[in-house]
């Protein structure tokens, strides 16, 4: 494990932020951090990297304890947490050159990630002529000064539009092809769905599931389409099956609410009772994986 | 570290806040040499009235040595507000900046970072005195000549030319430590919060509360004297007096420095338990 936490527990003002938080990024993942707003994510990261103390509990980075030896751990470590706030007054090369200069890195690296992140040709402008776009670049670039092993990004697509989202997307996909561990909390569960190999969900600051996201998917209760005639007689069928949780008549289909580990015994019991199916469509994304666990109508 | 301190020289720099001091100087010096050049005489007279009886005066006793000597008097308790323009950001911008995230988050301990920003600090205030230096001595040469310093302190002291300068060079140099405690102030009140207005509030508040102690003849305040760092300030002064009373200049620059020694430890203590919510 690159980095786990050990019952992390942080409070602000008498309220838990974070509640016993015990997790493990396995080497090599891109590790996809989920939660509902005020779920207690940004202060988990911040604690990751030694921005906030946590009360009780520790992390490891490669074994090595944040609160014992902060900056030791965070050696291998490119973080970009939140927002892409620089120094507005100097350019791009020069807020990476001092960031550079503190990571020990070469003059040379900063020219390499920048035009990693398309921002070689805008390099000497100031940071207050760039959108917010070019800041998240900058942002990615930052964290990947020290050639780092494990990569934190705390919600890299913010303010970047499709085809940035896309560049991001690949550069982690490529980054992860590189070795490097990743790290990502996003409210974009799409972009997580189409990444990350492992999930953490978190609400009120406790863990809610963790694991590899396949399982993840297939094990949890999403959502179903079945296409079949007569749909009366379909959701009669169905109905009364224990391991159906909701079953409802949307148009000409008939959407439940089932593990897709389930399908094929549905797809045996219509066609035991003589039923014309057309399609069975497993319907499960995480996001339908994400509000069922967390409930809907809760802001990601 | 010294790439460290380069990098907190250039957010300095950076910052529009840190030339107010600067410019301040820059515009009030020539103005005030500019007025001692038409009212040179009136001072030369007063100084020439109350020697006369025991002097001749050859020639003026005006010039740029006691032109120094004069606007550092009546300056001196505005210089810490330059300061504090630059030690009030050092840290609380980081804050409002939201760039703890950047700089905090990487292998340099939260120690160095912090030293490293109170070492660039003190360059600055360094930087600013000399620059006062440079304007009332330098531009002051050019513009009233130089020659003997007459001062008034405890008596009478007349000083040949070399010796005013050597003296006035000690006296800048005490002033860049004393200047340094006031750095160090408002560093400290700069670990505390995030906003650069706040340290400068604060610091200016006890500084201006000390001098109204100490100026008020009450018996009292008078006991407070000794355990008020502003009643040090004037440790610069000393100087122009004779012999140099090395002793009492050694005793303010230990108390200052215990005091200094207070607000950096303090600055350690909560900048190394902050938690970086901005």
């Amino acid at each position: 494990m690159i980095l786990r936490t050990e019952n992390l527990t942080k409070s602000f003002k008498g309220r838990k932020a974070v509640q016993d938080l015990s997790i493990e990024i396995p080497d090599g993942s891109v590790f996809g951090f989920l939660g509902p707003n005020g779920s207690g994510k940004s202060t988990t990261i911040r604690m990751m990297t030694a921005l906030i103390k946590p009360e009780v509990g520790d992390v490891f980075i490669n074994e090595i304890s944040i609160r014992k030896q902060g900056h030791r751990a965070l050696k291998q470590v490119g973080s970009f947490i939140e927002r892409a706030d620089f120094y507005k007054h100097l350019s791009a090369r020069t807020n990476l050159e001092m960031l550079a200069r503190m990571d020990g890195a070469s003059p040379r690296k900063v020219s390499e990630v920048l035009k990693r992140v398309g921002l070689g040709q805008r390099a000497e402008d100031r940071i207050k002529h760039y959108s917010q776009g070019m800041k998240q670049r900058l942002g990615i670039a930052q964290a990947l000064l020290t050639d780092p092993k494990l990569l934190i990004l705390d919600e890299p697509t913010n303010g970047l539009d499709p085809q940035g989202m896309k560049e991001v997307r690949d550069l982690i996909k490529n980054l992860q092809q590189e070795g490097v561990t990743i790290f990502l909390s996003s409210h974009l569960l799409d972009e997580v769905e189409k990444i990350c190999t492992h999930v953490a969900l978190l609400n009120e600051g406790k863990l809610i599931t963790t694991g590899n996201i396949e399982d993840f998917l297939n094990t949890a209760i999403g959502t179903t389409e079945i296409r079949a005639l007569p749909l009366d007689k379909v959701k009669k069928l169905l109905k009364g099956l224990a391991w159906i949780q909701n079953c409802e008549v949307r148009e000409n289909s008939l959407w439940v609410a089932v593990s897709s580990t389930r399908i094929p015994d549905i797809l045996k019991i219509l066609i035991q009772n003589n039923i014309t199916v057309e399609a069975v469509i497993p319907r499960t994304t995480l996001e339908s994986v994400f509000l069922s666990k967390i409930g809907t109508g809760r802001e990601i | 570290m010294g790439g460290l301190i380069y990098n907190e020289l250039l957010k300095i720099t950076g910052r529009w806040r840190s030339y107010i001091g600067f410019i301040g100087i820059g515009i009030l010096m020539p103005l005030i040499l500019w007025g001692f050049s038409w009212g040179g005489n009136e001072i030369h007279e007063t100084y020439a009235r109350q020697l006369s009886d025991t002097f001749i005066i050859v020639g003026s006793v005006f010039n740029s040595l006691l032109a120094t000597y004069i606007i550092l008097n009546s300056l001196w308790i505005h210089i810490p507000f330059l300061v504090t323009l630059a030690a009030g950001d050092a840290v609380a911008a980081e804050g409002s900046g939201g760039t703890f995230r950047l700089i905090l988050v990487r292998r340099i301990s939260r120690f160095k970072i912090l030293m490293a920003k109170l070492l660039a600090t003190w360059i600055y205030t360094a930087a600013l005195i000399l620059f006062l230096a440079l304007m009332s001595l330098g531009l002051g040469s050019l513009w009233l000549g130089t020659g003997d310093l007459i001062v008034f302190d405890k008596g009478i002291l007349i000083l040949d030319k070399n010796e005013a300068w050597l003296r006035m060079g000690l006296s800048f140099g005490l002033a860049i430590l004393v200047m340094f405690t006031v750095a160090a102030l408002c560093f400290m009140f700069s670990t505390m919060v995030d906003n650069g207005i706040g340290p400068i509030i604060g610091s200016m508040f006890l500084i201006v509360i000390g001098y109204i102690i100490i100026s008020i003849p009450l018996d009292l305040f008078k006991r407070l004297e000794p355990f008020i760092f502003v009643s040090y300030f004037n440790v610069w002064r000393l100087v122009f007096q004779e012999p140099i009373p090395w002793g009492q200049i050694g005793q303010s620059l230990g108390i200052l420095f215990i005091y200094t020694s207070v607000f950096i430890g303090i600055s350690i203590f909560v900048f190394l338990r902050k938690d970086i919510k901005t």
